[in-house]
């Protein structure tokens, strides 16, 4: 492995950049990625930094059930985030719709059929640890080696 | 001069603060045991009264699946809100999660079920499939015909004056079949999930 190589590791595993999208949810899933930033959480201690402009983003966080509205705009806020990249689903809506998903709504989960998913948070809402151990637990999938795996 | 700089200097430049005050982490946050988590099963036997899938907000979150060791619930992770309804409903406590069951257990609480029966008069032809259909019915008169005429009077629904008439409302199991048989989507079963506090003296 090349020096480089080595220094591009170490340096994504400690800047995770976030951006967090909500395609309709009730708030509640947002309200947990809030409490990460909090001092009880404190997702920064694990340097993940929440800047939501999807060209600095390595890591985009999926919130809510798919509404009509998101039909265009969120596969081109996926496709703006440079390489390496991956979305992590959090909470049931975009895995199943969970409560919205019943006949006459306008929803339409999962959202893996928009974007590629890398992860998945089940819960309703999940739990703020829940949230962070998947964030770090995906991190090293994607990021490390990137350009190794790609060749 | 010298001396107090360097006193200074030794006392803010200290070795465990640095590394506190560099390397500080939370301690690791793990989920507390009273969590109400996702649902687990406790090992008794379900009898398939199917009260956790009546009493479960979410769609699609629980199953009662046949096995070869008999029924068990099943709680599919990504439907399921965590809310706890499930556990409480269950009249075996095969289910448990967090400290419902101990609490229901201390302030001696349950959930009881009724059901409500909702015959739309315009719509209602008097076809009388809803009470052919209705396997309460089944049980009392099991000689019911077409029509829904019958000879007792202690049904659950019955036909009379061309239209169909929920009676004995009380003996209701919330299975919807009538639902599912009636052409015109004129009767419709309504759950009313209460929460009860039993007193002392009633155990």
């Amino acid at each position: 492995m090349s020096l480089l190589q080595r220094v591009k590791n170490f340096v994504r595993s400690r800047s995770i950049h976030v951006a967090y999208v909500d395609v309709g949810s009730c708030n509640g899933c947002d309200i947990e990625v809030l409490a990460c930033l909090s001092p009880r959480y404190d997702i920064e201690q694990y340097g993940i930094y929440v800047h939501n402009n999807p060209r600095e983003a390595d890591i985009l966080l999926v919130i809510g059930a798919f509404t009509p509205g998101w039909e265009d705009k969120l596969r081109s806020v996926w496709d703006k985030i440079p390489e390496p990249k991956a979305a992590i689903a959090i909470g049931n809506c975009p895995i199943s719709g969970c409560l919205y998903n019943r006949p006459h709504t306008l929803i339409d989960p999962p959202v893996a059929k928009h974007i590629p998913i890398a992860a998945q948070v089940p819960g309703c809402p999940p739990r703020p640890t829940e949230i962070l151990s998947a964030v770090l637990a995906v991190a090293p999938v994607v990021f490390k080696d990137f350009e190794v795996k790609k060749r | 001069m010298a001396l107090s700089l360097k006193y200074y200097l030794k006392e803010i430049f200290r070795i465990e603060w640095l590394k506190k005050f560099l390397f500080a982490r939370t301690a690791p946050l793990g989920t507390p045991t009273y969590f109400r988590n996702f649902p687990e099963l406790t090992g008794k036997t379900c009898t398939h009264a199917l009260f956790c899938m009546m009493a479960c907000p979410a769609p699609g979150a629980i199953e009662v699946i046949k096995t070869p060791e008999g029924w068990q619930p099943r709680i599919h992770i990504g439907h399921c809100i965590r809310c706890g309804l499930c556990v409480e409903a269950c009249p075996n406590g095969v289910l448990s999660s967090g400290r419902i069951l101990e609490s229901m257990f201390y302030d001696n609480t349950a959930l009881s079920f009724s059901f409500r029966i909702d015959v739309d008069t315009d719509k209602c032809m008097g076809c009388g499939n809803c009470a052919v259909a209705c396997p309460v019915n089944k049980l009392i008169d099991a000689q019911m015909s077409f029509g829904g005429r019958a000879s007792t009077d202690e049904l659950l629904l019955m036909v009379s004056a061309g239209k169909c008439r929920a009676v004995h409302v009380e003996k209701c199991t919330g299975c919807k079949t009538c639902e599912d048989n009636c052409p015109n989507k004129a009767i419709s079963v309504t759950r009313l999930l209460e929460a009860i506090h039993c007193p002392e003296e009633d155990l």
